[in-house]
């Protein structure tokens, strides 16, 4: 049974549709790269999954459970089970690093706080950043925030990790960082969802990636189908034009 | 003119005069908080709530924005014993300061929570935070810090603005002074020692608030 099981679903801000008839599965242990041109309703897809906008139709399950979107009871347990880091990082500035990691798990799971800041402080040292527990995050460079961000996100021990563009805010010499955290992830065996521009590292980093188009997936496959033998004219037309850069 | 100024007599009544900037600080202190706890429904059910609690809340906050506190209080000590309600002057002026600073804040807050960064508290939801989490963990703390010197000045308004309360009798430091004014006929002495009062009463104030921000909040004011 997949981990994560997406049918037929449909989403519109308002009267724009931005998602029609998505179908994906990922299984426990895959890296799933979600490429496609701007405004082709990745982030969407990520933010639906999420919860932070109702679906139109279709069907989500996660472990074969149906999510009810409508629900706060099944958002609670996806939320527990699903994790995203945004393209912002979105770090709480009014908590320093630790704060930031821990606020979630140990006051809204209520776990014992010892255990979290223990777990928090190795997570932050694996992302190399035991040396700024105390910092704030206007204190921080781009890339040290979004592993804090990184970090915030793994402490709630997520079946998935959602990742939306990472590193797209990032200058240049940060990306790099960024992106040796999320392979080691993968190397770990953590199922991710990962939209990302950075064509090398998703060739890399994925078991499968999955091309999107006007909200809807044209094609998926390995890297080496998507990148080397596209069946889809508009797959090779954005790889092809991506990878000319 | 040969009016020779003499401060013994008003030195002498220093500790009762103190004692008057004690209850100032208290009716001050007490409004604030009050009214900051009026202004965050305030502030949320304008932001939150359907057509009909807009319309109240907006309802109360232009009707005690637009007219003196002053005003308002005399309506409550003067005009609800006609109804059945008696209220002792120092009650009387802290719920009028009270609904009063309600009215301004809700204003002010609702700025503060509008100033919070949509993904923060996105960010807040997708970690699983009620409206009443993100509310206590995101938004308060992001209030506190944006918006502490308003606030604060604020605070400072008020102790300023409780001197009114002399009008219905409350024996806090103006009404204090006027007490012993009328009694020594020495005014100028009398309002001179209270003036200074005042100020050392809201120096101390805005430097320990600032402190407290500076501490609490990381608001990187400077104390004077
Ligand atoms: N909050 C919003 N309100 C209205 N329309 C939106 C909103 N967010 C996104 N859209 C629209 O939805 C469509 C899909 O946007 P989405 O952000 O999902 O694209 P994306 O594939 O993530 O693009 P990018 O690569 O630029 O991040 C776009 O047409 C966009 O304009
Ligand atoms: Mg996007």
């Amino acid at each position: 049974m997949p981990l994560l099981e997406v049918k037929n679903l449909a989403a519109s801000y308002g009267a724009l549709t931005v998602l029609q008839n998505v179908n994906l599965s990922i299984e426990k242990g895959e890296v799933v790269s979600l490429i496609g041109s701007s405004g082709s309703g990745k982030s969407t897809l990520l933010r639906v999954l999420m919860g932070l906008l109702k679906p139109n139709a279709g069907e989500v399950r996660i472990d074969g459970e149906k999510v009810d979107y409508g629900s706060r009871s099944s958002l609670k347990s996806i939320r527990d089970r699903m994790a995203i880091v945004f393209q912002q990082y979105n770090l709480f500035q009014n908590m320093d690093v630790l704060k930031n990691v821990t606020i979630a798990p140990v006051e809204i799971k209520k776990r014992p706080r010892a255990d979290v800041e223990r777990e928090a402080k190795a997570i932050l040292d694996r992302v190399g950043l035991s040396a700024k527990l105390k910092s704030y995050p206007d204190q921080l460079s781009g890339g040290q925030q979004q592993r804090v961000a990184i970090a915030r996100a793994l402490t709630l021990r997520p079946e998935i990790l959602l990742l939306d563009e990472v590193t797209a805010a990032l200058d240049p010499e940060l990306v790099n960082e960024v992106l040796d955290t999320v392979r080691e992830l993968a190397a770990e065996g953590i199922t991710m969802l990962i939209v990302s521009h950075e064509m090398g590292f998703v060739r890399e980093v994925s078991t499968r990636v999955v091309m999107m188009d006007k909200g809807q997936i044209v094609e998926s496959g390995t890297p080496k189908e998507i990148f080397e033998n596209p069946r889809e004219p508009r797959t090779s037309a954005f790889v092809s034009k991506i990878l000319r850069h | 003119m040969n009016y020779t100024l003499q401060y013994s007599v008003v030195l002498q009544q220093l500790p009762y005069l103190l004692g008057g900037a004690l209850v100032t600080l208290q009716v001050a202190f007490l409004s604030f908080w009050l009214g900051a706890v009026i202004g965050l429904f305030g502030a949320v059910g304008k932001l939150k709530g359907n057509r009909l609690i807009r319309g109240l809340i907006n309802a109360y906050v232009v009707f005690f924005t637009n007219t003196p506190a002053l005003v308002q209080i005399f309506f409550l000590f003067y005009a609800l014993p006609d109804v059945g309600i008696l209220l002792d002057p120092m009650t009387a002026v802290v719920i009028g300061m009270t609904v009063n600073t309600g009215a301004y804040l809700t204003e002010i807050l609702r700025g503060g929570i509008l100033s919070v960064r949509r993904a923060e508290i996105e960010t807040a939801e997708v970690l699983g935070m009620s409206h009443l989490q993100s509310l206590r963990y995101v938004i308060l703390p992001h209030i506190a810090k944006t918006l502490f010197a308003p606030l604060s000045n604020f605070f400072v308004w008020l102790v300023l603005g409780s001197s009114m309360a002399a009008v219905f009798g409350v024996e806090e430091l103006t009404g204090r002074a006027i007490n012993i004014s009328t009694a020594n006929l020495r005014t100028i002495e009398t309002f001179s020692v209270v003036a200074l009062i005042y100020i050392a009463l809201t120096v101390i104030a805005s430097a320990a608030l600032a402190l407290v921000g500076r501490w609490c909040f990381r608001v990187t004011a400077r104390i004077f």
